[in-house]
């Protein structure tokens, strides 16, 4: 048995369909990339899986526990959901009125009920990983966007969760920032946690994935390792994808 | 011949007007504490657009905001015990309306009133936090009111702290009608002292003063508090062996 299963997920907006019915398995330790063109529900996807937005149908199953998604109704177990799943933002969203010291301890003292100065140690440790300690007294607004993005990526981490979610983790971020928060992704990947990462930075995704899946139009065309994906793609439609990102030379940009 | 405006008169009231002071500002925090308390409860109803719920919220708002204090003093000053004396008749209960002092009229009034008033501003301050924060409470496992608690409550507050001092300052000035429920405070002994010699101008000079003054102390508690609250410009480095 796969250690996370997500079924049939479906989603619109008014007469949009998003999601168009996704499953998928992950097993531990995978890092799955997720590629595609904008707009056809990557975001969506990881979204629905915590819950952010909630899908008119589909279940996620994280190890023994199954959970129906599409209910608000089961309030005790999208919390648990939540609780085993961890989010880093496209816009960082960290606490603006709290530290990077404060915004890492924050899940650690009100979710798991950690002490006082068993969260800091925690917090301090996950701040040392993404090279941020020496930030720790800082307010968000005292950072650049990589530094705010590297100190989110340490508050998903200090919680331990069994699924991390990426959703586009350097948009927002400008070109010379962008390196700083991939290598601390690279690390993570290599350290055994398990995640979902929706990215734009194609090279960077066929490095650091094991596994990569391209949407389009709401349904999952494309699912493979980096090499069947990027260089041996099936699909027409995936095909198309690469060659407007420069990933597959199909054709010479240059004639004469 | 009397004088026509005896100056004197106006500092020597001030001592006595003073030692009503305390149930002024006593009505002024307790009004002002009710209407931040159910300000948030109908701002939250407000924005999660809580059904039957919301549209009584709609209703009460435009109903304080369309009606004088003074006359929604009145309202509750007699309204209340009539409907106690009603439940009495139709119950056989013993409710001892007579036994509930003026005061307590006086505050409820006075907080309903500023409930109206504060919602809109409440709900303003809680929506000016990004919804990206709210999202990344969720993420953490948050329900709610944890998020609301723990992230939203603290940011709005600096936000709408400069109106909530608005608010607090007119709340002040709310309670000098509260005499209608038969509760002295200083405008109401104000009255009273003018009474004793009719030298009511030199009174009511009195009062202006006494309400500028507490006005500007408040004002410097507010800028005190903002700047406290405020995110340093510079903090220094963290060290490990601090």
């Amino acid at each position: 048995m796969s250690f996370i299963e997500i079924r049939d997920l479906h989603k619109k907006f008014k007469e949009n369909i998003v999601l168009d019915g996704i499953s998928l398995e992950i097993d531990q330790g995978d890092v799955i990339g997720i590629i595609g063109p904008s707009g056809t529900g990557k975001s969506t996807l990881l979204r629905c899986i915590n819950q952010l937005e909630i899908p008119e149908k589909g279940t996620i199953r994280l190890q023994e526990q199954e959970i129906n998604l599409s209910s608000k109704k089961n309030r005790k177990e999208i919390l648990e959901l939540r609780q085993n799943t961890g989010m880093v933002f496209q816009q960082f969203n960290l606490f603006e009125r709290k530290t990077a010291l404060e915004n890492v301890e924050e899940g650690l003292l009100v979710i798991q009920k950690k002490s006082k100065s068993e969260a800091r140690e925690i917090a301090l440790e996950e701040l040392k990983r993404v090279g941020m300690l020496g930030w720790a007294n800082h307010y968000p607004r005292h950072l650049s966007g990589g530094q705010q993005q590297r100190v989110a990526i340490a508050r998903a981490l200090a919680m331990r969760p069994k699924l991390l979610l990426f959703d586009e983790p350097t948009s927002a971020l400008d070109p010379e920032m962008v390196g700083e928060v991939l290598d601390v992704i690279r690390q993570i990947a290599s350290e055994g946690f398990t995640m979902l990462l929706v990215s734009h930075e194609m090279a960077f995704v066929r490095n650091v994935s094991n596994r990569v899946i391209f949407i389009d139009k709401g349904v999952i065309v494309e699912d493979g390792t980096p090499k069947q994906v990027f260089y041996n793609p099936k699909n027409d439609r995936t095909r198309e994808f690469l060659a407007k990102m420069h990933m597959l030379e199909l054709e010479p940009e240059y004639s004469i | 011949m009397t004088k026509l405006f005896d100056f004197k008169k106006v500092l020597t009231n001030i001592p006595e007007l003073l030692t009503y002071l305390p149930i002024t500002l006593e009505l002024a925090l307790l009004a002002m504490l009710i209407g931040l308390v159910l300000g948030l409860l109908l701002a939250i109803i407000k924005m999660k657009e809580i059904p039957v719920l919301k549209q009584i919220a709609a209703v009460f708002v435009s109903l304080v905001r369309g009606t004088p204090v003074l006359v929604q003093l009145y309202i509750v000053y007699f309204g209340v015990p009539m409907f106690f004396k009603y439940l009495n008749q139709r119950y056989g209960t013993n409710l001892a309306v007579a036994n509930i002092p003026g005061f307590v009229y006086a505050v409820l009034a006075l907080g309903l009133n500023s409930s109206a008033f504060s919602a809109e501003m409440i709900r303003s301050a809680l929506m000016s936090v990004g919804r990206g924060q709210l999202e990344a409470a969720y993420a953490l496992g948050m329900t709610y009111g944890q998020a609301l608690r723990r992230i939203i409550i603290p940011e709005a507050m600096t936000v709408a702290l400069p109106t909530i001092g608005n608010s607090l300052i007119s709340s002040i000035k709310g309670t000098s009608l509260a005499f209608t429920c038969a509760v002295v405070e200083i405008t109401a002994q104000g009255k009273i002292i003018g009474g004793r010699d009719y030298r009511y101008f030199e009174v009511y000079c009195s009062l202006a003063i006494i309400y500028w003054m507490v006005t500007i102390v408040i004002e410097q508690i507010l800028k005190f508090t903002e700047k406290k609250l405020a995110i340093p410009d510079q903090v220094e480095n963290f060290t490990e062996n601090k």
